[in-house]
């Protein structure tokens, strides 16, 4: 494995090898019993997560009480979430936004099918009002 | 804390004075400590109350931890994590195993939450906590682990909250690749990507 190669999964997976893709951690372990650049890389990458490890924040049990009670509350109060429809069952098999797609199909086709009844003209249509309107003035 | 049951059970007063009924004792003894969580949030769409407790008490403590990782406040990582089990109750009846498995999907929503809340209130980086205790019982190491937890508090709140989003997934939550990949909605070289820029700048502000 090269330094660089090594640089980079050290970047990303941090320095537990345990978490490395395996092959990757078998060459990384020869790597590192062999240079001395990549050990320095290593530790400090070692640091690097112990310092996450430390800045990490687990509730106290007062603060768990807490958020446990409020939820509960919120969901004593709230009636069960609703079931699946009928449907339900569509959902994998559909598309994301086949719905919209449905919807703008269905759109379509009635402004090309349906033709607007005429408008009847009973004399007081808005053309007309404005010419009214107009010849007042 | 809260259960649902038939409206018999519900008004036992008026009920006749009957053996209570099978399906409501099955309900009632059902064993939610060792329940997986698929099994758990199923009963709690049925209405079992007390399976979707369990739910919170299982999954509350680290639903903190990763909100307080991406806000970096404690007020608002409570605020966070409440609000995510109440949006899995709403919406519990939409989640399929076949999909996604349990903790997935709720991180997925908790990281999302957690994600706007940051980005709507830009909040600023809180002091670096003190009262935590530090390692080692020689005064010097004390302080320098203090700055340097103080040095990678102020550094995590200058980073985009999808970097810290990532680091919280794969190192906190101790997600494989793949997961938090999906919990993030990004594909797994994506999610190095963050990775790797949110280390390297962690790194630089450690040694400089």
């Amino acid at each position: 494995m090269q330094l660089s190669r090594f640089l980079h999964l050290l970047d990303t997976y941090g320095a537990d090898l345990q978490r490395w893709p395996a092959i990757d951690a078998a060459a990384a372990r020869a790597l590192l019993a062999t240079s001395a650049e990549a050990q320095a890389d290593w530790n400090r990458a070692v640091l690097l997560d112990e310092a996450l490890r430390d800045t990490r924040n687990l509730p106290d049990a007062a603060t768990l009480e807490r958020m446990r009670a409020h939820v509960a509350r919120h969901v004593a109060r709230t009636p069960p979430p609703a079931r699946p429809g009928l449907l339900h069952w569509l959902r994998p098999l559909l598309p994301m936004g086949s719905g919209a797609l449905a919807a703008l199909a269905l759109c379509a086709a009635w402004l090309t099918f349906v033709t607007p009844a005429p408008v009847e003209d009973n004399g007081f249509s808005a053309p007309r009002q404005i010419a009214m309107i107009e010849s007042t003035e | 804390m809260f259960l649902s049951l038939s409206p018999m059970a519900l008004h036992g007063r008026s009920a006749p004075l009957t053996p209570p009924r099978t399906e409501a004792q099955a309900v009632l003894n059902r064993d939610r400590m060792a329940a997986t969580d698929e099994a758990l949030l199923a009963w709690a769409v049925e209405g079992d109350r007390l399976a979707f407790d369990q739910l919170s008490l299982r999954h509350l403590p680290r639903l903190y931890q990763l909100a307080h990782r991406i806000t970096g406040d404690a007020a608002a990582a409570e605020d966070v994590a409440q609000e995510a089990m109440l949006r899995v109750w709403q919406v519990a009846s939409s989640f399929d195993p076949e999909r996604a498995r349990f903790t997935t999907w709720l991180h997925r929503i908790a990281t999302n939450i957690a994600i706007d809340r940051t980005r709507q209130a830009q909040r600023i980086a809180p002091p670096p906590d003190e009262s935590l205790p530090a390692p080692g019982p020689d005064p010097e190491q004390q302080a320098a682990a203090r700055q340097q937890r103080g040095r990678i508090a102020a550094a995590l709140q200058e980073m985009p909250a999808r970097q810290r989003a990532a680091l919280a997934l794969f190192y906190d939550q101790e997600m494989d690749g793949a997961e938090a990949a999906a919990t993030l909605s990004v594909s797994t070289r994506a999610l190095e990507g963050l990775l790797r820029r949110a280390r390297r700048f962690l790194a630089g502000r450690l040694e400089g």
